[in-house]
């Protein structure tokens, strides 16, 4: 069978009703409260479906068949590093053992063990001096750094009121320092498509908190002079931030701790293969050097004579989630590294922009800037970069990202992760290329829903079930 | 040894070498020579019985006690079929929907979760997850920011101090300030309430709060909260709002919570932020929202919307820095509700009425405890005044129950349908320890 | 090519004027630019702006844009039945799809000539 032979046809219910006996089957229970509640404190009816165990399994078994995710097929969606999930961590996660009530400390030691043991890895693996597993997700561990970077800046007496971020930079940059009351300073790319010194130099000063940098960069690029960024940016009294989403590129090979940085994230559901979820949960560990350790947020783990405690930091930022973050996530990212081992990280991380580079050759649409690592960004040029997506979900792949970063036109921004084959890179770059002569609007035809409404959904919001006309 | 999960033959890496006109791997890495690492961390490499078998070992070492522990995570029963549908790939591998034709499954399935929100809540739009009930109440508060005008959050003296913490790294950058109000016999004192609402964007208060007591002055609170042009926002979860009147009667604005209390172990705290808000503020909203449309063909279908809200759009003017949120626990416990189903949510949520009534009843007939601490209804765990309560909670761990001490003479304990059956042994391990 | 009628006046943010009745909206190059129009937040009747300020935002599926006072003055109508019906800015820029009203002194403006340069 030939590579154009192949169709995709996802799942897809044919009769006029979506199958949804959740809806269909809603009713109304009403509330017996002879409990000891009082009356007024009480509701008198709950309208929630009530639907039994085999019809509850079939409908949701249905949903998964309506759903793509990296078993089904190739993901190269940029920035979001989709590889493949192992399977045995879920099976660790569901332990027993694994599931403790977050107050318990002195009788919770294999938890604090394997928080021990994790922050450690992944200290060594991003140069940092010490790390917090609190944040729960990528952004979070943004806010959580700025907010690491403010307490030290204060404890010197100083306020300042800027954070630079790149254009390039993800919109979790721009909104993570505004939260923290920061105004944020874009910082315009070289024609390289790296951080332009000269304007960076240009851009610091005594207001300065923090400069925040992806690297390599989000059109995969290795910002080559960082070293020179972290002078400029320490000269003016700044903090260097790493953000960590593209951290899948060096991992075992280079570290964010050895080029400057003072703060990083890691991205656990990237970088370190837990499942995205569907959005979530992921996990946003932070990492700083020594001198930022004491303003990190509390507790921290750290290991005694007889075991584990938690502590406070002497002056921690608090805070930056109700307990100790994502710890499932934590766990599946504890057992990854341990699967995988320093070998197995730096093949990771080689295999990953092997195929990064490969599938860029195969692809027959202008990669503008270079050379890529774990990520490259082509322009879809004359064609509009979403019409291209929607016909590649017909061939079975997820598209890449489209139209970020903007300083490619029409951008696709694409990440194939080290998980995919040379034959599967083939398939994908099949893909790509059939669409280049293509003026099809009209894809796709062989998903679960055809190209679905954006404009009547945002200008007409429905947003549960109470909004629909026959619900 | 090259990694397990990355499946290149030899063969083909060289194939793809030769193709990009690369000798090596190491040569396709643009990285300065001086920045180089030789990847040495110390770790083996293991195979997967050997990481199975280390890991349970580290697991091993937590203690088998039986918990009767809560504030702010509760333990319920996950039925069985929870894990066998979500664990499905699809769900589980899947990214975020940008591509709304080919994620169907799991939009709907948030969609369906967003539905039984808006439903428990009373409140128009619910999205699909912040991180935990913390966070929620982060930006339940810069939500109200933006749409009021003063300059402080009011909460009750009986918030966890974790949740206070999150709040105020919340609001410190939007100018806010958290002050707290005091409760007495475990409910909000409204007149003081009332005198400070004045300068307040939000009043917040919980039902159940972090001591188990329902809260029965919301219409109250929510009456001041307008008069004093602040939003209110209410704390619950959903189990507990399947029996309670819907906030949005007593006049709440937003609900947040912890949705974890459905579909998710007890795991460290790993929880689901509940954020449900008045549709007057759905342009406010943080975070995912999934929305029903049509296809091309005319058949309903689901998709991501109002992303003009968010960071990937809207960059620092963002309603909140959130990308990544807890969806997959959402959609379990959006399963788990439907597993349940209204009536099973019901008899869920009058179990945590019964269980520690009964229970308070029996430790409260011993001689040298008091419970419950404050003469109202209860949900999941109520406060206990023991002598010297640190002694008590440490002599009931030595006994292989845990339960929490509050300060020197209040023990708090919690109870559900998961630690029921072993009321009997906790009460005569509290006979022997306070003997 | 996009409509830019002789009689209005307009500004290089793409807004324009009408210097008789006071009327403001975007531009027929604006709204093509800015694809489906989903949502439009205008100011109260009574609120005063000076040219230049932001007085409102437009918002289709994946952008944002600011709205610019063209000139400096009072809000004196606000075209209401747009929050139900943005696609009226698509579907008639100069028309049904005017956003505000404004009484102001004087303005310094470019013709549809001019303007027709900065569409580029």
């Amino acid at each position: 069978m030939t590579d154009d032979a192949r169709v995709y046809e996802q799942a897809r219910w044919s009769d006029d009703n979506r199958y949804e006996p959740l809806l269909n089957e809603k009713d109304e229970t009403t509330v017996d409260t002879d409990t000891s509640l009082p009356d007024d404190l009480t509701r008198d009816t709950l309208t929630l479906p009530d639907a039994d165990e085999p019809v509850v399994a079939r409908h949701y078994t249905r949903l998964s068949q309506e759903n793509y995710g990296v078993d089904s097929g190739p993901y190269p969606l940029g920035s979001c590093t989709m590889k493949y999930n192992p399977k045995f961590t879920e099976d660790l996660a569901a332990r027993d053992d694994a599931s403790v009530h977050p107050s318990r400390e002195e009788t919770a030691q294999g938890t604090l063990a394997v928080m021990d043991r994790l922050q450690k890895h992944l200290a060594r693996i991003g140069g940092m001096d010490a790390v917090t597993l609190q944040p729960p997700a990528g952004a979070a561990g943004e806010f959580t750094g700025i907010l690491v970077a403010r307490a030290y800046h204060r404890s010197n007496g100083d306020e300042r009121s800027e954070v630079i971020v790149p254009d390039t930079a993800h919109g979790t940059n721009f909104a993570s320092a505004a939260m923290a009351g920061y105004d944020v300073v874009e910082l315009p790319s070289g024609d390289d498509g790296r951080v332009d010194v000269d304007a960076l130099r240009a851009a610091v000063s005594d207001e300065t908190a923090l400069f925040m940098m992806t690297n390599p960069n989000t059109l995969g690029l290795f910002e080559r002079d960082v070293r020179e960024v972290a002078d400029i940016v320490h000269d003016a009294g700044g903090l260097l931030y790493y953000d960590g989403a593209n951290l899948n590129a060096l991992l075992g090979r280079a570290r964010p701790g050895d080029m400057g940085f003072d703060i990083m994230h890691y991205n656990l559901h990237k970088t370190f293969a837990a499942p995205h979820g569907g959005g979530g949960p992921g996990a946003g560990p932070v990492g700083v050097t020594d001198e930022l350790a004491p303003f990190l947020p509390s507790p921290r783990v750290r290991e005694t004579d007889e075991g584990y405690e938690f502590y406070e930091p002497a002056e921690t930022v608090g805070k930056v989630h109700g307990f100790h973050g994502n710890w499932l996530v934590l766990l599946k990212a504890y057992a990854y590294i341990e699967r995988l081992g320093d070998a197995g990280m730096r093949d990771t991380s080689g295999k990953a922009v092997l195929n990064a580079n490969y599938l860029a050759e195969q692809v027959d649409y202008d990669v503008p800037y270079g050379p890529p690592h774990h990520e490259f960004v082509a322009s879809a040029g004359e064609r509009d970069a979403l019409e291209v997506a929607k016909e590649m979900l017909d061939h079975g792949v997820h598209p890449p990202t489209t139209k970020w970063p903007e300083i490619v036109d029409e951008a696709l921004m694409t990440e194939p992760t080290e998980a995919e084959t040379k034959e599967a890179l083939d398939r994908v770059a099949a893909a790509f290329n059939g669409t280049r002569d293509s003026n099809a609007d009209d894809a796709p035809q062989n998903t679960t829903a055809r190209r679905v409404d954006q404009t009547e959904a945002a200008r007409n919001p429905r947003l549960s079930w109470h909004a629909l006309d026959d619900g | 040894m090259t990694s397990p999960y990355a499946p290149h033959t030899d063969d083909e890496v060289r194939d793809m070498l030769d193709a990009v006109g690369a000798d090596t791997v190491n040569e396709l890495f643009d990285v300065p020579d001086e920045l180089l690492h030789d990847g040495e961390f110390g770790v083996e490499p293991k195979d997967e019985r050997e990481v199975v078998r280390h890991v349970d070992e580290l697991l091993s070492r937590n203690d088998d006690v039986v918990e009767f522990l809560g504030r702010g995570s509760y333990d319920h029963y996950v039925p069985s079929a929870v894990d066998h549908l979500t664990l499905r790939s699809e769900f589980l591998t899947s990214y975020t929907q940008y591509q709304p034709e080919v994620a169907q499954g799991s939009l709907q399935a948030l969609f369906e979760y967003q539905s039984m929100l808006v439903e428990l809540t009373g409140l128009g739009v619910a999205n699909a997850s912040v991180y935990d009930a913390a966070t929620a109440l982060g930006e339940a508060a810069l939500l109200a920011a933006r749409v009021e005008d003063g300059d402080t959050v009011l909460v009750p003296e009986t918030l966890l101090d974790e949740r206070a913490s999150v709040l105020r790294n919340y609001v410190e950058g939007a100018g806010l300030s958290v002050v707290e109000y005091p409760t007495e016999e475990g409910n909000a004192d409204v007149d003081t309430v009332a005198e400070r609402a004045e300068e307040a964007v939000m009043v917040y208060a919980e039902t159940p709060n972090l001591r188990g007591v329902l809260e029965e002055n919301l219409d109250a609170l929510g009456d001041v909260a307008e008069d004093a042009d602040a939003l209110f926002c209410v704390g619950s979860d959903p189990v507990a709002l399947s029996v309670l009147r819907p906030p949005a009667d007593a006049g709440a604005d937003i609900v947040i919570g912890d949705a974890s209390v459905l579909g998710a172990p007890t795991a460290y705290g790993t929880g689901v932020g509940l954020f449900a808000v008045d549709e007057a503020h759905i342009r406010q909203v943080p975070g995912h929202l999934v929305g029903a449309s049509t296809d091309e063909s005319g058949r309903r279908a689901y998709t991501l919307t109002l992303q003009t809200r968010e960071q990937h759009i809207r960059k620092e003017r963002a309603t909140s820095n959130i990308c990544t949120n807890q969806a997959w626990l959402a959609i379990r416990a959006a399963v788990h509700a439907a597993l349940l189903g209204a009536s099973g949510l019901v008899e869920l949520a009058e179990r945590c009425v019964e269980e520690p009534r009964a229970l308070a009843e029996r430790l409260d007939g011993i001689d040298g405890v008091e419970a419950p601490v404050h003469d109202r209804p209860c949900f999941r765990e109520f406060a206990a005044r023991v002598d010297d309560a640190p002694r008590v909670r440490d002599e009931l761990l030595e006994r292989g129950f845990a339960v929490h001490a509050l300060n020197d003479d209040e023990i708090q304990v919690c109870v559900t349908e998961t630690n029921a059956d072993a009321t009997d042994d906790l009460v005569a391990a509290f006979e022997e320890v306070v003997a | 090519m996009f409509e830019v009628p002789d009689s209005l006046r307009y500004t290089e943010t793409h807004e324009w004027i009408d210097p008789e009745t006071g009327r403001v909206g975007i531009t027929d190059f604006a709204q093509d630019e800015l694809g489906d129009i989903v949502f439009v937040d205008l100011p109260d009747e009574g609120d005063e702006f000076e040219a230049g300020d932001e007085f409102g935002i437009v918002e289709s599926i994946k952008a944002v844009s600011d709205l610019y006072a063209p000139v400096s003055g009072e809000v004196v109508e606000v075209n209401d039945p747009l929050e139900d019906a943005p696609e009226m800015v698509n579907d008639d820029p100069y028309g049904e799809g005017w956003m505000v009203r404004f009484e102001f002194e004087d303005a310094d403006l470019h013709s549809a000539d001019e303007y027709e340069e900065v569409q580029g």
